[in-house]
């Protein structure tokens, strides 16, 4: 109800942990873009609109990446966007490999990195194979993790190699993710018959990292739950774990629960609304009208229009031209 | 207005005008190194910035001319100000107001102003006196400006009413508020001087949050609506004694009070409590709300 730590920060500090200057910057830039519009649409109207947008979650859409990964607001306002107007990929049972998914970022927000939707894929995959196709959910909840833990992520990498290479963890100095850089990502699988590292150590790095950071960490209940449980653990294996953890899931808040990713009787009917006016027409034209119509971009409608139609013609295109990039696969859309 | 009170505020200031150095950086107009400047210092041949209207696109100067600059300030002031746990929502909220304020050209009936007046006292939590306080004032001066012909003054129908629309705001069970009004309360056509109108607007407020406070109590003591009657009549004692501790100086009162609620005496107590070996009834939550907000009242010095 009341919190006395919020009345008693400093101003600066309050504006700066509750993200206000990064709000208000930039909606003073967006009004800059908009000048003219604004100057007759009324100053006060443009900033409550905006702030309600920041409210609902709609201010991420089409933004640069930069701003989307902004705040832990923008990056659970991006996840849920995501899942809002991909959903039916999943619902489809469709599988898609990480070049596809990255596509799909890339409709939301067009200079999304592609490392991101890697590292993400690393997850699902265990770090294996990495032209596999997941299912939606597998890629939504590893990206869920790797995308809203981003720089949390970095860190355990570090530590996690610092605690493979055997130096005692308690005098690790925690990397920024800029420096924690160079030596990530190559944790060794099977090298050593004992595979990982021993998980009440890893516990307790984790929860000093956890102390000390200013960004986003899991719980560190639901993380000492997950490493009490077993006796070492992998990077991997980790990171795996915290995907699948349902109470990760809601502390974060972001997405339903795994069972309820695809209940959405409203849109549901919209769809079946939507396929019967458009078999009526033709099917699958890309002039149909969108049927997530306050979320979705125009042009991506071929796609989600018509959702009882598979995609693995797409895909075994792609799997077919071994060396299609990013470049060749958005042009299609 | 209140731009100068608080240090820190400067640093937003200062970080404000960064930014629109930033967005300037193409046109070199300084804006505003110590504080922001007025909207209407913006005005060709004003104190620094001549080369404004060379560069016509200038970002700070648009800001400044179309009173952006202003509106940041004064909505950057409130959030300061309330501290409110959803910055966001209460931006939305305190625009949204802004927009409605400026579509009602001519002047807000006794409805509106009675809406504005409660939106201002409540923006801040009363604790942040000073912003209440000041919150307070600008609630006075809203629902008494209303006036055709000159400034009408708040008259004892309009603070009443506030105050009544305060208490709805809270979970303080009706008797209570009721009791509450009939003691801050003045005369229908009687003026409400600003002392009596704060004295009154902060009772209600912090009825609201003692009232809130015993909820929380009650959740501790029972479970679901019904709890030991023991453990509330024991509990209710303690509250009882602690608001008619001592008659000192102020500082040690509160401190008395304070070290009879604290956790030991009151665990005594209601071990004491129910050691007693009689049956154990129960009470029921809105039962417990009623007798500790009636002890509050009861403190409640009444208006003259």
């Amino acid at each position: 109800m009341l919190s006395p730590e919020r009345l008693s920060l400093p101003g600066p500090e309050y504006l700066a942990q509750r993200h206000v200057l990064t709000y208000m910057e930039d909606a003073v830039s967006q009004l800059l873009e908009n000048r003219e519009d604004v100057s007759q649409y009324g100053i006060a109207r443009f900033f409550t609109e905006y702030f309600n947008s920041v409210q609902q979650g709609t201010h991420i859409l089409f933004r640069e990446f930069s701003f989307v990964q902004a705040t832990p607001h923008n990056r659970a306002s991006f996840l849920r966007t995501f899942w809002r107007c991909f959903r039916t990929v999943g619902k489809n049972g469709d599988l898609l490999t990480a070049q596809e998914y990255h596509c799909l970022l890339q409709l939301l927000c067009p200079d999304f990195p592609m490392e991101l939707t890697q590292k993400a894929a690393r997850i699902v995959l265990m770090d294996d194979a990495m032209d596999c196709l997941m299912s939606f959910s597998d890629f939504l909840f590893a990206f869920q993790i790797q995308f809203y833990y981003s720089e949390f992520l970095e860190s355990v990498a570090a530590i996690y190699q610092d605690l493979l290479a055997g130096k005692n963890p308690n005098t690790v100095i925690v990397p920024t993710s800029s420096s924690g850089q160079h030596r990530q990502r190559q944790p060794p699988n099977d090298c050593n018959p004992l595979e990982g590292v021993e998980a009440s150590l890893f516990y307790q790095c984790l929860e000093s990292l956890c102390d000390r950071s200013k960004y986003s960490c899991p719980p560190s209940a639901l993380v000492k739950e997950m490493l009490s449980s077993v006796q070492r653990m992998t990077f991997y294996g980790f990171l795996m774990a915290l995907a699948k953890d349902q109470g990760i899931n809601r502390a974060l808040g972001a997405l339903p629960d795994k069972g309820d990713l695809f209940l959405d009787p409203a849109m549901d009917q919209e769809i079946e609304k939507l396929v019967a006016h458009v078999s009526g027409l033709s099917v699958s034209g890309p002039a149909s009208s969108s049927a997530d119509t306050a979320n979705m971009p125009a042009r991506n409608s071929p796609r989600i229009n018509s959702p009882w139609k598979p995609l693995h013609h797409r895909r075994k295109m792609d799997a077919e031209s071994e060396g299609s990039n990013e470049e060749t696969d958005s042009s299609e859309n | 207005m209140a731009a100068q009170k608080l240090p820190a505020r400067a640093e937003v200031w200062s970080k404000m005008a960064a930014y629109e150095k930033r967005r300037a950086a193409a046109a070199p107009v300084p804006a505003g190194g110590s504080g922001l400047p007025e909207p209407g210092r913006a005005a060709p041949g004003g104190g620094g910035p001549t080369e404004g209207s060379a560069a016509e696109g200038s970002a700070a100067e648009f800001l400044l001319r179309a009173g952006v600059t202003a509106m940041v300030r004064e909505a950057l002031l409130k959030v300061l100000e309330a501290r409110p746990a959803e910055p966001v929502s209460f931006l939305a909220e305190y625009f949204e107001r802004l927009v409605l304020a400026e579509a009602a050209a001519e002047p807000p009936g006794p409805p509106q102003r009675l809406a504005r007046a409660l939106w201002y006292v409540c923006l801040a939590h009363h604790s942040h006196r000073t912003a209440f306080d000041s919150n307070a004032g600008a609630a006075y001066e809203v629902l008494g400006c209303g006036g055709r012909r000159r400034a009408a003054g708040v008259d004892g129908r309009l603070y009443s009413e506030l105050l009544r629309r305060i208490c709805q705001r809270g979970a303080a069970p009706a008797e209570a508020a009721a009791e509450l009004l009939r003691r801050v309360r003045c005369r229908d056509h009687e003026a409400v001087p600003f002392d009596v109108f704060r004295y009154g607007v902060l009772t209600c407020c912090v009825l609201l949050e003692f009232a809130a406070k015993a909820d929380a109590l009650f959740a501790v003591l029972g479970a679901g609506d019904s709890a030991d009657s023991r453990l509330c009549q024991a509990v209710l004692r303690a509250l009882e004694d602690a608001l008619g501790a001592g008659h000192g100086p102020r500082p040690g009162r509160y401190l008395e009070a304070g070290s009879r609620l604290g956790p030991d005496r009151l665990a005594l107590a209601m071990d004491q409590a129910l050691q007693e070996r009689k049956l154990g009834s129960s009470m029921s939550r809105e039962e417990f709300l009623r007798k500790a907000t009636a002890l509050f009242i009861a403190k409640v010095k009444p208006v003259e």
